[in-house]
């Protein structure tokens, strides 16, 4: 891919160009280009559509094909050919374009000549960055060895160099936020279970009821995801929604369970309870796959319905509905794992819980239940393994967090560095994540790369995180980029077995200086003295090789349109190894609870409500918040408050606030209140991801408030290390005015 | 022929794919919107608790408020139905109902950008789009508003937003065909937003369970008269337009002196 920009881009591009340095509010953000004056004649007119296209506004990767007239990117679409999102995108896959042409966009190679947090950037070449990022990280290596390296790395981009930072330089101090703050301790709760980790792999199409714990599809918007949810509803599947607060799926479920937060654990065991004691569990699949059940049995045998209804707060009659729910359509029920699952602290058990529900219904292989697709494999080439650096394993030398998920959690990272025990951590390398807003309590993130020798950020845009890198790299797009090859079958399980492959093949050609991981990587290899370990020379070779490794190659899928499809394999059925761990005894050997158990959480100390947060339809948290169109969608993060609460405090329906948490933190900015009755009157929501602090997002700075930057007490998984988020108490502040939350 | 479309609230997740799609197809500006979502609740309806949205667009009515409150010249315009091989001509201003497909249109060559009919639209489907320029005129923009796509449509393509939305929830097609999808959801009690005194014949319309449909009704229903007048900066505004065009096509900045040029000059336009 070339870097250099034609004069007809440049042209195109003028006031980007013009805005291209310093990086400041030159031009409005609404458009990097030159508008002409005549009324635009629609995506389809004079326009040629390139194919190969694959999202990444956020994670689920749809495949897209993209509009194009004058060498400008005008459209994005769903691919036609795909049997996985077909035509359709989200609001934040149509506003990709935007993130393209977003005039704060990073451009060129940044030194911060300021300071950390408070920085001044200097264009330089790539030729000093790399330089100065090799000879710096060579040092901190040198110093304090590989692990003296912490790297934070987010996005498909970001696998390549975290490979080499950990297999070659050799620090297994690597922390991955859809890890440690998502949904790390999902996978390991299932594994810890089922021997699997689960993805998001319930059959809800085929489903005759679908059983929602926290997920609130709609604000949680991933293309054929949702599409498997709303066909399981269009045929009559029955909706249990369990959450504090009426969602957009709760607001179309059959049972909405208003449950106290924390306390779901005690929820699951009591709907567990009642199945067993009633016989009204799956015998024949418990006989053939599941493993401690009479500890099982006896351990859960406390929770009864009174019990729970008493700590979830809602009523006996509800928990013996949902069970009985259950029950009635079992084996076709859709137990959903969840996604973002850090919540209290307590979350691993929840997690064994929700994948010992599934079990006792016989959930497993059936039409509805838990079936994982049989996609096809593509083995990504990456650095060889070898020096891992386990023998400096955080996790190992504290003897903690026996189901961590992979890397290290992040709050032992942060530990060392503040201590310098028990060992110095002095580079931090930060790829595609945010650190600042989506790890817990800002002030320790900030005093760990403060007392850092070097610090290296690679984003497409500034971020919070930016602010605070010495050196500053423009990553190419992924419209841009090849990139991550997509696997997957048909959305709906129980259509024509089919597979396919998407690699992500660049739209447009990368604007600015902006470069792909894998040449930025194997620059900075070069310089810390590891050039001949590189296992490819470029992107686009690697993805040729991957795609060589199943008799495919980027020439052919571009005769096929983006997207290869070949016949694949029934999904359903169960193997007869598969194995349910009720009880596990290797849990219970490392000290935590065998059998799944309701670990309580901290109360709401009088005078507060308790914090919680999801998502936003169109926003992938902080990463999209200065995209014009989606601002534009949703500007602000207002708080969610109980009428009855609010008309007690005099606060009404859009009063401006700014909010204020147990240990005094307040908020930089401020937000909107949403008066609802759709809220339990101990919690208030908000989305998550807004109130950036860095003023080069034009758009997307300080609008709403940053609810991480509220997020300070930390509260552990005590099996998994991930961080719980929903431990933090706040109050309102109007007017300058603190305003307690009445009971 | 009079086309529709429907939004089924069942099927909406509330996903605003809709809203940013249409962005893209006809560069609407991002602070204005040809078709928006609003997200209503949750709150109590006598159904109980609810949550929804009012994806909105413009509703090609029946007799839509818009067209009257056009001050463009009246000129012919000849309306050509591809299906019967008929032709219409209609005296029209810069705002029209077309009679073969029942759309609500907008002449952009002959648009003043003067907002009489953003004005007049009881739902708030119009607005002045600064960033299209009427070369013949000048002015600060011209009115925009959602088409139903009809530059796509003609081409045999889905609307814009129909084409993205993952729920199927917005269903496009011809209320006059009663074998038509849209007819049937008509026939199923799929509604247009009235009010007693806004009922001006909407062909944007939605289907719904009770509770949805109680407060899809009662936040967004349009209010006012129905009978909205252009305020008189506007009709202003429009006249100057009209001089100024004669006067040689000057720009808004030399309004005034336009005015002067074209009492002075009355034979260059």
């Amino acid at each position: 891919m070339s870097c250099k920009v034609t004069r007809r881009q440049f042209l195109q591009t003028a006031s980007l160009a013009a805005a291209s340095f310093p990086l400041t509010k030159i031009v409005s953000a609404e458009t990097g280009f030159a508008r002409t004056a005549s009324p635009p004649p629609g995506s389809f007119e004079g326009t040629r559509t390139v194919t190969g296209g694959v999202c990444e506004m956020c994670f689920w990767r749809c495949q897209l094909v993209g509009k194009i007239r004058d060498n400008r990117l005008i459209k994005l679409e769903g691919n036609p050919k795909s049997i996985d999102n077909g035509k359709s995108i989200c609001a934040r896959g149509n506003a990709g374009i935007k993130l393209l042409y977003d005039p704060d966009r990073l451009k060129y190679p940044l030194k911060n000549v300021g300071e950390r947090g408070n920085p001044q950037w200097k264009r330089i070449s790539w030729e000093e960055a790399l330089n100065e990022c090799g000879a710096r990280l060579k040092a901190v290596q040198e110093k304090y060895g590989g692990h003296g390296i912490a790297v934070f790395p987010h996005g498909s981009s970001a696998k390549y160099p975290m490979d080499f930072f950990e297999r070659v330089v050799g620090t297994p101090n690597i922390s991955e936020a859809s890890f440690f703050q998502c949904r790390g301790i999902r996978d390991s709760g299932y594994m810890a279970t089922f021997a699997t980790a689960p993805d998001e792999n319930v059959d809800m199409a085929n489903a005759k009821a679908i059983f929602l714990l926290g997920c609130h599809f709609g604000e949680n918007v991933h293309v054929s995801h949702v599409k498997r949810y709303l066909k399981g509803l269009e045929k009559g599947a029955k909706l249990i929604v369990v959450d504090p607060r009426y969602s957009a799926s709760a607001a179309k479920s059959d049972i909405w369970v208003r449950i106290k937060p924390g306390t779901d654990t005690a929820f699951l065991l009591a709907v567990m309870n009642y199945l067993v004691e009633r016989d009204k569990f799956d015998k024949k699949f418990v006989a053939a796959h599941c493993v401690g059940f009479q500890q099982f049995k006896s351990g859960i045998s406390h929770a009864s319905l009174d019990w729970a209804a008493k700590i979830c707060d809602i009523p006996v009659q509800q928990i013996r509905e949902v069970a009985e729910l259950l029950a009635s359509n079992a084996p076709h029920v859709a137990i959903h794992p969840g996604r973002h699952v850090s919540w209290h602290g307590n979350d691993f058990q929840r997690l064994r819980a929700q994948a010992c529900l599934t079990a006792l219904l016989g959930a497993v292989g059936v039409q509805g239940g838990f079936v994982k697709p049989k996609a096809l494999k593509v083995k990504g080439i990456s650095w060889a393994k070898g020096g891992e650096g386990v023998e400096h394993n955080l996790r190992l030398l504290a003897d903690k967090y026996p189901y961590s998920p992979p890397g290290t959690p992040s709050e032992l990272i942060r530990d060392a560095c503040l201590t310098g025990k028990p060992y110095p951590i002095k580079a931090c390398v930060i790829w595609g994540q945010n650190p600042m807003q989506s790890i817990p309590n800002q002030q320790r993130t900030m005093d760990a790369l403060k007392q850092m020798e070097f610090v290296l950020c690679v984003d497409i845009m500034p971020t919070d995180i930016t602010m605070y890198a010495d050196i500053l790299l423009p990553e190419a797009s992924y419209l841009e980029r090849f990139d991550f090859i997509k696997t997957g079958t048909q959305w709906n399980l129980a259509d024509k077995h089919q597979q396919y492959v998407a690699p992500r093949m660049p739209l447009v050609d990368a604007m600015f200086e902006c470069r792909d991981g894998v040449w930025i990587t194997n620059e900075i290899a070069k310089r810390m003295g590891h050039g001949d370990k590189i296992p490819v020379n470029s992107l686009e070779e690697k993805v040729n090789r991957e795609l060589g490794a199943v008799n495919l190659s980027i020439d052919q899928l571009r005769k096929e349109e983006g997207i290869h499809i070949r016949d694949g394999q029934d999904p359903y059925g169960v193997a007869d190894d598969f194995e349910v761990q009720l009880y596990n005894e290797d849990i219970a050997d490392n000290g935590y609870p065998g059998v799944p158990t309701y670990i309580p959480v901290e109360e709401v100390p009088k005078g507060f409500t308790r914090l919680v947060y999801g998502r936003s339809p169109v926003h992938t948290f902080n990463r999209t918040q200065n995209n014009v169109w989606l601002h534009h969608a949703m500007p602000v993060n207002p708080v969610w408050l109980n009428d009855e609460v609010a008309e007690k405090m005099g606060l009404r329906d859009g009063d401006e606030v700014s909010l204020v948490n147990s240990e005094d933190i307040k908020s930089t900015t401020k937000t909107v209140v949403k008066v609802t009755p759709g809220i339990r009157k101990d919690i208030v929501y908000m989305y998550h991801g807004y109130g950036s602090r860095n003023s080069l997002l034009s758009v997307g700075a300080h609008a709403g408030i940053d609810d991480q930057e509220l997020i300070t007490k930390l509260a552990i998984d005590p099996e998994t290390g991930c961080h719980g988020m929903r431990n933090n108490f706040v109050k309102f502040v109007k007017d300058g005015k603190v305003l307690d939350i009445p009971a | 022929m009079q086309y529709g479309m429907i939004i089924d609230l069942n099927r909406c997740v509330g996903c605003h794919a809709c809203a940013i799609a249409c962005k893209a197809e006809w560069e609407v500006p991002a602070d204005k919107g040809r078709n928006w979502v609003h997200r209503l609740g949750p709150a109590k309806t006598p159904e109980g608790l609810a949550a929804t949205y009012y994806p909105g667009l413009c509703n090609h009515c029946n007799e839509p408020s818009c067209v009257p409150a056009c001050p463009a010249d009246v000129v012919e315009k000849t309306f050509h139905d591809n299906r019967t091989g008929k032709t219409q001509t209609l005296r029209v201003a810069a705002t029209y109902k077309n009679p073969v497909n029942g759309t609500v249109q907008i002449d952009r060559h002959r648009c003043l950008g003067c907002g009489a009919c953003a004005h007049a639209c009881p739902y708030g489907a119009r607005y002045i789009n600064p960033e299209i320029k009427n070369e013949d005129i000048g002015g600060e923009g011209i009115a925009d508003k959602c088409t139903y796509c009809l530059p796509r449509v003609e081409q045999g393509l889905e609307p814009a937003c129909v084409l993205t939305c993952l729920a199927n929830a917005r269903i496009f097609g011809d209320l006059d065909d009663p074998d038509s999808e849209v007819s049937r959801y008509v026939s199923k009690g799929a509604i247009g937003l009235t009010s007693a005194a806004v009922h001006i014949g909407p062909n944007s319309r939605y289907y719904g369970n009770k509770k949805d449909m109680h407060l899809l009704t009662s936040t967004s229903a349009p209010t006012g008269t129905g009978k909205p007048s252009a305020s008189l900066r506007r009709g202003f505004i429009a006249q100057l337009t009209t001089e100024m065009k004669k006067a040689g096509g000057l720009g808004f900045l030399g309004l005034a002196g336009a005015v002067i040029a074209s009492d002075s000059d009355d034979d260059n336009g």
